[in-house]
């Protein structure tokens, strides 16, 4: 049993708040992502886990014993580093079986346990060579190997796809995910890029400003975000925002535009923020039930292939929409866009709340 | 003409080739010259004598160490024998060919000792072998021996024009079981002992200086590593002995040396730790004098040691220092594993040059000891400055001079090997 708790953690440093008070429970054998703009705290929460990391204040533990005063050697974990942090002086089967041999584990058990993460990696051949006669994909797979090799309750990644380019950072996504299936850890990743949050984790950690904004299956917080932040930060591209007025069942933006909100009425708040993610606004009506026409004019159009972003501005302001290739968009069209409302959110202007 | 490139370089490497030609290439074959010409100051002609200054062998003198003055095959006869010392006696008699024998005269046995051409010089030498040599026993193969053992100065048995001349007079010479060494007499440098004695202290000062600059370079380096509060102006700091110029650091050095007003001796005396009769004289006394040039350049090459390994140091990314706190590495194994062998590709181009710089120092020993005292602490490029400018040996000074290149190509060369491999 390798779960982590986390309790009302903080970090200073100096006058600066890190990680302002964090309740964390990662179950066992999870895969949990900690994801959020730079500077949000996730990696020094990582690191707390880690003990990297002194806790300024509250607790962890790991399989439910207290590790604050642990140093990191004995805390049941390995990580994963970002630069991959492999010993250059060292061949990849030392990279892996260093920890093991610090341990004094016997040399049969390293050699069994080398081999065996070195078969899962593909990196039998390569064990013999040092980390610089190696390409980033195997540099990255021999970090995560010597992270296995421990068998340890815990796997840490800060990052660590982050140096590959593109192509082989999707292909290692999979491979990871893959992995965690296979050796059934507990793992905890950290990552800026939501796209890895929303495809490879259980749960993910939205973060904030050293806070958690919420902690859910990439679906909830897809389709349920708790605020303002979540919503505008998961999706691709963002969600679109403007500021209105809620009046009678109706929401008010600027210039005039007026939309009806058909969910429960949010207590008698006035200010509020009206959000649609762009997928959500269509080019013509489809017949559902809540769709209300904008006439917009088409600004700027991006095609992907079979998506493109449009960015078109109305009365209350510019936005952006998903459509399709075929819809045949141009700069210029003026045309009335479909809100589904019934997939709209509104905030509260001052908390920032999903009302 | 502007357009080509090559031109303009020719022209910008031009004064470069001329610097090396003249001032470095000029030199260096004209002390070969001169190393095997007799070039002195004020000599106008130079006459080609091959290998002279380097080597030349005029006599051969054999010296005595130790003498098997009896044997036995019981210890206690041996120890009768030793006992009976104190009432020994010499005598030289006739032997034929008009030599004398030195005869030894201990209990009740007449040992013949040695033979020589009268019989003043074979009483005089197996006396001083009788009075001024360590008698013991010893067990040699099967037999108990009474060996006498020079104190100090070897018995001089002669000096011989050719080895041949040489090995036989040794043969009809000594009588006993003896041993003896030769040595070369001549007009050489490798004949010379001050200059065999320079070749040793080089080495002295720069594996001696090398080591404590490690021992002292490392930790320093480890420390200025750290964070704490002031360290950028420490690091400044450290490197002011490696600034300031020699011939002002190393006057310093002289007045901190004085054996009378020297601040080092001034506090001994004054703490009342030693008696002003019986303080060291750094400077004058053949240890003292090593030590002291070494102190000296240990302290003026330690910053260059520290900086550089502390460059390598921070080379390392602070990543793989925390992967090897979680794979559980101790302080002593992350060095030793880990920040130790990432340091030693930079630490080996450190160790090469500062090794150059200790070998060829000049500077340092001509300031503080001037060789001195005796040309105890001459090393190569004083002997050679000595020998070459200040007596205008040219042509041996040269040879002295050039004894260091082989040396230090064969020392470059393996660092350099080294590297090769390491990187």
């Amino acid at each position: 049993m390798a779960e982590v708790n986390l309790e009302n953690v903080e970090k200073r440093f100096g006058e600066t708040w890190a990680v302002a008070g964090i309740d964390l429970t990662v179950h066992d054998q999870e895969f949990v992502i900690l994801v959020g703009p730079s500077g949000c705290g996730k990696t020094t929460t990582l690191r707390m886990i880690a003990g990297l990391e002194d806790v300024s204040a509250g607790d962890i533990r790991i399989g439910g014993r207290s590790v604050v005063n642990l140093p990191p050697r004995d805390r049941d974990i390995a990580m994963v580093f970002q630069s991959y942090a492999l010993y250059p002086h060292m061949d990849v089967y030392r990279n892996m079986a260093f920890s093991l041999q610090l341990r004094r584990v016997p040399k049969k058990e390293i050699d069994r346990r080398v081999n065996e993460v070195a078969e899962i990696l593909g990196l039998t051949p390569q064990l013999k060579r040092k980390p610089r006669q190696l390409s980033g994909g195997q540099r990255q797979r021999v970090a995560v190997g010597a992270a296995l090799c421990r068998q340890s309750g815990v796997l840490l990644f800060d990052e660590p796809l982050s140096n590959l380019d593109a192509k082989l950072r999707v292909h290692m996504r999979t491979e990871l995910k893959r992995l965690h299936q296979k050796v059934r850890s507990t793992m905890v990743y950290v990552t800026h890029d939501q796209v890895e949050a929303m495809t490879m984790g259980d749960r993910i950690v939205i973060m904030n400003g050293g806070k958690i904004m919420q902690v859910a299956t990439p679906l909830e917080a897809y389709d349920k975000p708790k605020n303002r932040f979540v919503a505008g930060f998961i999706g691709t591209p963002p969600m679109n925002f403007f500021s209105g007025e809620w009046v009678d069942s109706k929401v008010q933006l600027g210039g005039g535009v007026k939309l009806p909100y058909p969910r429960s009425s949010p207590n008698g708040t006035k200010s509020v923020v009206f959000g649609i993610r762009p997928e959500h606004i269509y080019v013509r009506p489809s017949g559902n039930k809540g769709e209300t026409a904008v006439p917009s004019v088409i600004e700027v159009v991006e095609p992907l292939g079979h998506d493109v972003v449009a960015t078109a501005s109305c009365g209350a302001g510019v936005f952006q929409l998903a459509a399709e290739i075929h819809d045949g968009l141009k700069p210029q069209d003026k045309l009335d866009l479909q809100f589904d409302m019934a997939r709209a959110y509104l905030f509260d202007r001052d908390t920032e709340c999903v009302l | 003409m502007f357009e080509r490139e090559a031109p303009l370089g020719y022209a910008l490497v031009l004064p470069a080739v001329l610097y090396l030609g003249v001032f470095i290439a000029y030199p260096f074959l004209m002390s070969v010259w001169m190393s095997f010409s007799d070039a002195q100051a004020g000599n106008q002609k130079w006459t080609w004598t091959g290998w002279a200054n380097y080597s030349k062998v005029e006599a051969y003198d054999v010296l005595a160490n130790s003498f098997h003055v009896a044997q036995f095959k019981e210890k206690k006869d041996a120890e009768a024998f030793l006992a009976a010392r104190d009432k020994a006696t010499v005598t030289a008699e006739p032997a034929e060919g008009g030599k004398f024998k030195g005869v030894l005269h201990v209990a009740g046995k007449d040992v013949p000792v040695l033979q020589l051409d009268n019989d003043g010089d074979a009483s005089f030498a197996v006396q001083t072998i009788l009075s001024d040599f360590d008698w013991s026993v010893a067990k040699s193969g099967t037999t108990w021996d009474v060996v006498a053992k020079t104190k100090d100065t070897p018995l001089t048995l002669g000096e011989f024009q050719d080895r041949k001349t040489m090995k036989d007079a040794i043969k009809n010479e000594v009588l006993v079981e003896a041993d003896t060494t030769i040595q070369e007499k001549g007009t050489g440098v490798l004949q010379d002992p001050n200059f065999v004695r320079a070749v040793k202290n080089t080495f002295q000062y720069t594996f001696g200086t090398e080591l404590l600059k490690l021992l002292i370079g490392v930790p320093c380096a480890l420390l200025l590593n750290r964070k704490f509060a002031g360290r950028r102006i420490l690091r400044g700091l450290v490197v002011i002995p490696w600034v300031i110029p020699i011939a002002i650091s190393a006057q310093g050095w002289l007045w901190i040396f004085d054996s009378t007003y020297g601040v080092i001796n001034w506090a001994l005396v004054h703490s009342h730790l030693v008696s002003p009769g019986q303080v060291p004289n750094f400077r004058g006394d053949k240890d003292w004098a090593m030590f002291s040039l070494i102190l000296v350049n240990v302290w003026r090459g330690f910053p260059f040691t520290a900086i550089i390994i502390l460059a390598g140091l921070t080379a390392i990314p602070d990543e793989i220092i925390e992967r090897a706190r979680l794979d559980g590495a101790n302080a002593f194994q992350r060095f030793f594993y880990i920040i130790a062998p990432m340091v030693r590709p930079i630490l080996m181009v450190s160790l090469l040059f500062s090794v150059i710089f200790s070998f060829t120092d000049f500077n340092t020993i001509w300031i503080i000891t001037r060789g001195g005292p005796y040309d105890q602490t001459q090393v190569l490029s004083t002997y050679a400055y000595q020998l070459g400018i200040n007596a205008g040996y040219l042509g041996k000074g040269a040879a002295i001079s050039l004894f260091m290149f082989p040396i230090m190509a064969v020392m470059v060369l393996a660092m350099l090997q080294f590297l090769r491999r390491e990187v």
